[in-house]
């Protein structure tokens, strides 16, 4: 060895010890617990939520909550809504720092908030007037809350205007069997051409929480006896070719939008929440159905309108770094200002009264006739799955049941028998 | 009898520094020695802390009750017990089995098949070679989503195909119970046999084309060069091979995850599906680990074995 590797190789010693340090250090003091300030000087408020782009109700709160906190930066977390929960898992598990995280709904919600990743709201809840809200109570776990709601989703029938003129169909009050008859009258065309009576999304929920909402059947009670009226009438449409085979939409992915706005389906079991996404689009021009809204088929006619949903809400993370500035946008979006905020982009909001509904029905491009009006009086809406430590553990059991039953697999009967037994047997 | 390292024998005295001798060796050594470590650290505390620390603290999970925000509790076995009671664990472990048993014997066959083949100097053979490694290299969610509209019951072009050539009632593959495993199977057979298919070809090049020509004089057919000259010279291959799909078979995830997602039901759900569900998505973390020690010593079990075989073979 001369002397020149001699002293190159101290030198790569010194400099590969030196990295190793700086590694090490660096790894061992990162992030760090103060708020975070951009460079303007604004307080860095981050959002977790989903598909940013295709989902106005956000950019119309962040815009109007920047505009009443001039001194806050708020900036999204766009995740894909699909892998939503999952995402969001994983990054409070990893001890993510977002400030603000949306709970898409109440069954996450309790899962986060049971295993105390969400900061307390209450303070913020108290100040709430909650005569003014259909589903606070969902976010009550034990006289404590740890999200509060921003907009409230409830399931109504979509339907197609010009498919459905010549029907003389009376949509405020349609019962499940009068649906299935229109949606089979309604079918046409064969092969690449069919346009189906209805579509069925592929969630289980069509199914499992209108029959839960509408006969007092309990999701997570291991007797389920109460869906099979509603899976023998899906099945029947889906047999009689009057609705896309749940097979076909699962492996292919479809979406409901296309089949909806591209007329390949005259009606439409959805949450309001896609409401707005009509409005945007055929407002830009890219969607140029002649849509509805109608309130969700009922088992008998007369009786209150029982529908299902879910309030969408935001949550503070218990690591928030920005914990201050957090509640302040939770409380500001729950209450009259973010309501006005959404309702004006055609979003139902949490928070309702009469200015609330007038700016809500007012919107450009929103259908306000007699039969929507209907649809937004819903007189009970009950939670799409019921809030406990089991929900989660259920709702794996009874979509895999589902899945069977759908494909023609299993036997209605069995399949119910099925998902009773698992839930009792595998869910302590 | 000193063992002389080159190291030992360096004795280049260093300007201004003191005379060689058992000092400066001395000296010298534990600044190589300190130089070799640091070389090691970068990478060792990388691995240290990504891999090591994990993969011990997911062993003594096994044996808590923790949700990643509780304080982790110590349960013993019951993880364990739950487990053996869990008619969805004996479900997943039978699947992953049966992937295993489809996967690896399949791709190994049509790796081998296909390297023979294109170990010739056939036209187009660069060609071949290339579209047969092109899957490999396809982003794997391409890969299932692609292959979930190929399987389409009805408008798919492989039941079109089926039913052109008289197969009146064609599978519901992932849309059956029955099926779904078997479509995941294919899907992933295509997808890996081009990579297996280049380290064979590489297993190949090493064979001397002196015993094919013996071979050839002595009158041995095609089949009698592959089975008593190809076969046997591939066996370290082979045997790399086989190791390597074993472990990938067992640990599958992404493409099921993408294609079926477990369904329909459970027909698909594997292990690893299993651990991130129980994990992830449930937050029982202690249950999902104790999974993961059930699958790390099936996968560890089985090579062992294969390690055993093949000594065995080589004697």
């Amino acid at each position: 060895m001369n002397r020149h590797t001699g002293r190159m190789n101290r030198h790569i010693g010194r400099a590969v010890a030196t990295a190793t340090a700086v590694v090490l250090v660096t790894a061992g003091c990162g992030g760090g617990d103060e708020p975070a300030v951009g460079d303007d000087g604004r307080e860095i408020l981050t959002i977790a939520l989903w598909n940013y782009d295709s989902t106005p109700e956000f950019a119309a709160l962040i815009d109007g909550f920047e505009a009443a906190h001039p001194d806050i930066d708020v900036q999204p977390v766009d995740i894909l809504a699909d892998d939503y929960a999952e995402k969001v898992t994983t990054m409070l598990a990893g001890g993510d720092q977002t400030d603000v995280l949306t709970m898409k709904n109440v069954t996450d919600y309790s899962r986060y908030a049971l295993r105390g990743q969400l900061a307390s709201v209450a303070d913020e809840a108290a100040d709430l007037d909650q005569s003014k809200y259909l589903s606070l109570e969902p976010f009550n776990l034990d006289g404590d809350y740890f999200a509060l709601p921003y907009r409230q989703d409830f399931w109504v029938l979509y339907y197609n205007k010009a498919m459905l003129a010549d029907t003389g169909a009376d949509l405020t009050s349609l019962t499940w069997a009068e649906y299935a008859d229109l949606a089979k009258q309604l079918t046409s065309g064969s092969g690449q051409d069919t346009v189906y009576g209805t579509y069925h999304h592929t969630w289980r929920s069509i199914i499992h929480s209108t029959a839960a909402a509408q006969s007092g059947g309990d999701l997570i009670g291991g007797e389920y006896g109460f869906l099979k009226d509603r899976y023998e009438m899906v099945l029947d449409l889906q047999d009689a070719g009057a609705t896309l085979p749940w097979a076909t939409a699962s492996t292919q992915k479809v979406q409901y939008h296309t089949m909806f706005s591209t007329e390949q389906a005259a009606m439409l079991p959805m949450g309001t929440w896609y409401a707005a996404r009509l409005i945007e689009e055929k407002k830009a021009g890219s969607i140029d159905v002649d849509w509805g809204i109608a309130p969700l088929p009922q088992v008998t006619e007369g009786g209150p309108v029982t529908t299902f949903g879910s309030p969408t809400a935001f949550a503070v993370n218990n690591k928030a770094r920005n914990s201050e500035a957090a509640r302040t946008f939770v409380a500001w979006a729950a209450g009259p200002e973010g309501a006005a905020a959404i309702a004006s982009i055609g979003v139902y909001p949490a928070y309702s009264d009469e200015t609330i509904t007038e700016t809500y029905f007012g919107v450009d491009g929103m259908t306000n006739d007699e039969v929507a009006q209907a649809a937004f009086q819903p007189d009970e809406v009950m939670l799409e799955m019921p809030v406990s430590e089991k929900s989660s553990d259920v709702d794996v059991i009874l979509t895999e049941e589902h899945e069977l039953i759908m494909i023609g697999e299993r036997a209605v009967d069995d399949g119910i028998a099925e998902m009773g037994k698992r839930v009792t047997s595998e869910v302590d | 009898m000193a063992i002389h390292t080159p190291i030992d024998t360096v004795r280049t005295p260093v300007p201004g520094g003191p005379p060689p001798g058992a000092g400066a060796a001395r000296r010298l050594r534990r600044r190589n020695t300190l130089a070799g470590w640091s070389f090691i650290l970068p990478n060792f505390v990388g691995f240290a802390a990504l891999t090591l620390v994990p993969v011990v603290a997911a062993l003594a999970l096994a044996f808590m009750e923790w949700n990643s925000y509780s304080t982790p509790e110590w349960v013993g076995l019951d993880n364990f017990r739950r487990m053996v009671g869990s008619e969805t664990f004996w479900t997943a472990l039978y699947n992953t089995t049966y992937y295993a048993l489809g996967h690896i014997p399949l791709t190994l066959v049509a790796a081998l098949g296909f390297a023979v083949l294109l170990n010739r100097a056939l036209r187009g053979v660069r060609f071949f070679r290339t579209a047969l490694f092109f899957p490999y290299i396809t982003a794997l969610v391409a890969v299932a989503v692609v292959w979930n509209m190929l399987f389409n019951p009805d408008a798919g072009p492989v039941n079109q195909l089926l039913r052109a050539i008289g197969v009146d009632n064609p599978p519901g593959w992932t849309t059956s119970t029955t099926w779904a495993m078997p479509a995941v199977i294919i899907t992933s057979v295509w997808r890996d046999m081009g990579y297996y298919m280049v380290l064979y070809l590489a297993g190949l090049q090493t064979i001397p084309a002196e015993l094919y020509e013996a071979a050839r004089t002595d009158g041995a057919s095609a089949w009698q060069r592959f089975r008593h000259i190809t076969v046997p010279s591939l066996r370290p291959t082979t045997f790399f091979v086989l190791i390597m799909l074993t472990i990938s078979s067992f640990k599958v995830f992404d493409l099921i995850q993408v294609m079926t997602e477990g369904g329909p039901g459970r027909s698909t759900l594997v292990l690893s599906q299993l651990i991130f569900r129980e994990g992830i998505t449930q937050g029982r973390f202690g249950y999902s680990s104790a999974i993961a020690m059930v699958l790390f010593v099936v996968v560890l079990v089985i090579t062992v074995v294969q390690f055993q075989l093949q000594r065995r073979g080589e004697r």
